[in-house]
C-alpha cells in the first residue's frame, strides 16, 4: 500500500515530530510511505495527480489544504476527506455545523465590519479569532469598543465569540478511532511540558459532546478545544488533524487507524475520496462504551 | 499416497495441504464452498505465502483438486483409497464430517492415519467416537489410528478472487511443526515435513493454549480495550506488550508445575511468540482473534485455564484475570449475551453472585479489573496500574 503524508518539514515552525515517527512504523509495517511538503516543494499543478492509495491531510497550511482540495479533484483518498478538513479550517461552516448538532458552543457573531461588535461589549466581552486561524494564533480578547477599532478583519471575516471565563486550564478533547483522550494545558503553552500538558478523565457530559462532534463532521480522527466555565463546557474550536500532544502512544495509535484505512481502501471496502464520511477504518466507529 | 483434507481454509491450505504436498501426497480438498471447489479445480494450484516480517517465501501447492461436501460418492471413493485423512472444519462441525469419514473407512483398503487439526483436546478421540456412530457393531475401527493436532502456524488471511483463475493465496507465518499423538497413529505413517509425533499429546496442547493462545489472547482483547485494529499495533503498545508476557509466563508456571519445565519452556520461547505477534505481513486484526469470547472464556480455556493452572503452581496470576476481564469487555461490546453462557461472567461481572470455580479464585481479581475499565477506565490511564496490583514476583 502506498500512503502520501502531507507534513510540515522539519524545521517550520509548525513541524510535528509525530508524523515521522509515524511513518516509520507504517515503513516498518510494509507500506510505502512518503512525506510531501506542500510548504517547502515547488508543484506544477497539471503533474498533481494522485499516487498514493491514501492521503492523511496533517499540514495546517492553506497550500496544503488547497493541494488536498487538488488531490481530492482527480479522486485521492484522503484522511480526513477534503470537504471535511475544508470545514473545519472555517470556523464560521464549522461552528454552525457544532450549533446544528446541538454542541454546546459560546453565542458567536460574523462581520465584516470589527465596529459592529461594539454594542455587543454592553453583555461582557468578546473573543475574537481569526476565521481560518490555527494554533490560537491572532486569538484576542475584547473588553472594550475602543479596542475593536485597532481590528482588521482575517480575510474580511470578523470572527468573534462570547467570552467565557476559563476554570482552570484549557481543555483538548482528541479522538482517534472512537477513543477519546482529555488533555489539560496551559495556554498559551510555552514549554514542551507544558505543550504535552497533564491526561485528565472526561465526564459522561464531554465524552457525549465529542461523540456528536464527530458525528456531526462524519470523522472520527479530530481535536476539540474546550473551555469549561462555572462547570458549563464550550467546545470553541475542532480541528480535522491535530497533533495530539499528550495522547499515550500517539503515533502507534496513528499508524494503526492509518494503516487500517488504507487497507480497506486498497480492498475496496471503504473510501475516503469525499464523500463526506471520513470514517476509514473503524471496525469501531465513535461510540459510548458503558461508562466512558 | 493420497490424502484426503475436509476444510479447505486457512490452516486446511495454508499448514496441512502444504505439508502433505511436500511428503508427497497426491491432495484432495472436501469443501461446503461449491465457489472454492470450482476455482481449485479450475485453477489446479494454490499459493502458500510465509511471511515473518522480514522476509518472505512463497509456495505453491500443484494438482489440489476439492470434492463438494455433498458429492457423497465420489468423496467415499477417495476416502476408501486414502492413507491419510485431515479434518480443519472447526471443532463445531466435526458432526457433520464424521459421517462421510465413516463411509470412506467402511471401505477402506488399508489402515488409514486421520488427523483432526481442530482446537480441541480431545480431538481424535472426539472424531474416532463421532465416526464409531456411523459404523456397524463390531467394525474394526482399531486398525485406523484418529490423533488431533496442535499446529504452530498462525495462517491469517486467504487472498484472491473465487471467481477468477488466478490462483488464491494464503498468507501464514513460518512455524510449520504440529504436533500429533504418535500411539494413537498406525505405524509407518511416511515423513511429513513438520510432523512431529508425541507420546502425551494434552500436555503439548495445554503448551499452546496457556502460552501463544493466551498470549494472543491478552494482545486482542486488552488491544481491543485500548482500541487498537491490529495484533502487530497492540503488541506494540508497551503495557499490552508486558500483560501479554505476564500472561503467557503465568501459563508457562503453570506447564511448569504440571508437565516439568521442560515441556514448559522458558523466557526465550516467550520472546519468540511476542515477536510473531508483531508480524505486520499477517496483517492480523484485534477482532478476528478476539472473536468467540465466550467459548475463550471458558474455564479450561487459555485465560482461565491457564491462570487455574498457574494456581496450581503456587503462581497468584494477574495478567490472565485482567485479560479475562478485557474479554468481557469484547463480549459485551459485541452484544453478546455473556451472562447466560458464561456463569462465571456473571459472578464476576456482579458481587452479588457467590463465587465459585474460577471465580472462586481470581473472582476478585477479574471483578475489579472489570469494574475499573468498565466504570473507572480511561484510555489515558494505564490499566496496568488500575488494576491495583503489584506482579508479584514469585514468577519472575
Amino acid at each position: 500500500m502506498r500512503i502520501g503524508l502531507l507534513t510540515m518539514a522539519s524545521g517550520s515552525t509548525r513541524f510535528s515530530p509525530l508524523m515521522p515517527e509515524v511513518a516509520d512504523l507504517l515503513k516498518s509495517w510494509g507500506a510505502e510511505v512518503s512525506q510531501i511538503h506542500p510548504d517547502e516543494d515547488l508543484a506544477e499543478l497539471v503533474k498533481v495527480e494522485v499516487r498514493h492509495d491514501l492521503y492523511v491531510l496533517k499540514a495546517g497550511s492553506e497550500l496544503a489544504l488547497s493541494l488536498a482540495g487538488a488531490l481530492h479533484s482527480a479522486g485521492a483518498n484522503i484522511l480526513n476527506p477534503y470537504p471535511t478538513a475544508a470545514i473545519c479550517r472555517d470556523k464560521v461552516v464549522a461552528t454552525r455545523i457544532l450549533q446544528s448538532a446541538g454542541v454546546p458552543v459560546p453565542e458567536t457573531y460574523v462581520t465584516a465590519r470589527p465596529e459592529r461588535l461594539a454594542p455587543l461589549l454592553d453583555h461582557g466581552p468578546l473573543v475574537v479569532k481569526p476565521h481560518r486561524g490555527t494554533q490560537g494564533n491572532g486569538v484576542r480578547i475584547a473588553w472594550d469598543a475602543d479596542q475593536l477599532d485597532e481590528m482588521t478583519p482575517s480575510g474580511g471575516v470578523v470572527f468573534a465569540q462570547r467570552y467565557h471565563r476559563p476554570d482552570g486550564r484549557d481543555r483538548k478533547i482528541y479522538c482517534i478511532g472512537g477513543q477519546l483522550f482529555g488533555v489539560k494545558r496551559i495556554w498559551p503553552a510555552r514549554t514542551y511540558e507544558e505543550k504535552v500538558g497533564e491526561p485528565f478523565a472526561l465526564s459522561d457530559e464531554l465524552r457525549a459532546i465529542t461523540i456528536r462532534c464527530g458525528e456531526a463532521f462524519g470523522i472520527d480522527v479530530f481535536g476539540l478545544d474546550i473551555i469549561l466555565s462555572d462547570d458549563r463546557p464550550f467546545v470553541v474550536d475542532i480541528s480535522s488533524f491535530p497533533g495530539f500532544k499528550g495522547v499515550p502512544e500517539v503515533a502507534l495509535r496513528l499508524a494503526d487507524y492509518i494503516y487500517a484505512a488504507a487497507e480497506q481502501v486498497v480492498a475496496g471496502t471503504a473510501t475516503l475520496a469525499g464523500n463526506g464520511r471520513g470514517r476509514a477504518a473503524p471496525s469501531e466507529p465513535v461510540q459510548e462504551r458503558p461508562g466512558q | 499416497m493420497r490424502a484426503v483434507i475436509f476444510g479447505a481454509g486457512r490452516i486446511g491450505c495454508g499448514l496441512v495441504g502444504l505439508a502433505l504436498d511436500r511428503a508427497g501426497y497426491d491432495v484432495t480438498f472436501v469443501t461446503r464452498n461449491p465457489a472454492l471447489v470450482s476455482q481449485f479445480n479450475a485453477v489446479g494450484s494454490y499459493r502458500v505465502r510465509l511471511v515473518d516480517g522480514q522476509s518472505s517465501e512463497e509456495h505453491v501447492v500443484s494438482g489440489a483438486r476439492a470434492l463438494f461436501t455433498g458429492d457423497d460418492l465420489a468423496v467415499r471413493r477417495m476416502l476408501e483409497t486414502a492413507d491419510l485423512v485431515a479434518t480443519a472444519v472447526g471443532a463445531s462441525r466435526l458432526p457433520q464430517v464424521a459421517p462421510a469419514i465413516a463411509a470412506g473407512l467402511r471401505r477402506a483398503r488399508r489402515p488409514t492415519s486421520v488427523i483432526a487439526f481442530e482446537n480441541l483436546i480431545d480431538a481424535g478421540p472426539a472424531l474416532s467416537s463421532l465416526v464409531a456412530k456411523d459404523l456397524p457393531a463390531g467394525f474394526p475401527l482399531g486398525q485406523h489410528g484418529f490423533s488431533g493436532a496442535v499446529v504452530t502456524r498462525a495462517v491469517s488471511r486467504r487472498l484472491g478472487d473465487l471467481h477468477s483463475l488466478a490462483p488464491l493465496t494464503f498468507i501464514g507465518d513460518p512455524p510449520g511443526t504440529f504436533y500429533v499423538h504418535g500411539p494413537s497413529l498406525p505405524e509407518g505413517l511416511p515423513a511429513v515435513p513438520g510432523l512431529v509425533q508425541v507420546e502425551n499429546f494434552e500436555a503439548c496442547f495445554n503448551r499452546k493454549l496457556y502460552t501463544f493462545s493466551a498470549g494472543h489472547a491478552t494482545t486482542a482483547y486488552l488491544g481491543y480495550v485500548k482500541g487498537y485494529r491490529y495484533i502487530h499495533a497492540a503488541i506494540r503498545d508497551p503495557e499490552i506488550r508486558a500483560a501479554a508476557h505476564d500472561a503467557m509466563r503465568e501459563g508457562q508456571c503453570g506447564l511448569a508445575a504440571r508437565y516439568g519445565p521442560a515441556l514448559a519452556g522458558d523466557e526465550r520461547d516467550l520472546d519468540a511468540i511476542v515477536r510473531r505477534f508483531e508480524n505486520p505481513a499477517l496483517s492480523d486484526p484485534v477482532d478476528r482473534v478476539a472473536r468467540d469470547p465466550v467459548r475463550k472464556l471458558g474455564s479450561s480455556e487459555r485465560l482461565a485455564g491457564a491462570a487455574r493452572l498457574a494456581a496450581v503452581g503456587g503462581i497468584v496470576p494477574v495478567a490472565l484475570p485482567m485479560a479475562a476481564a478485557a474479554a468481557l469487555c469484547f463480549a459485551v461490546g459485541a452484544g453478546g449475551e455473556v451472562a447466560a453462557s458464561l456463569p462465571w461472567a456473571a459472578e464476576a461481572t456482579d458481587s452479588d453472585q457467590p463465587g465459585s470455580g474460577f471465580t472462586k479464585l481470581f473472582g476478585a481479581d477479574v471483578r475489579s479489573a472489570w469494574q475499573e475499565m468498565q466504570v473507572d477506565w480511561r484510555p489515558d490511564t494505564p490499566i496496568v496500574h488500575l488494576h491495583g496490583h503489584e506482579t508479584p514476583g514469585g514468577y519472575r
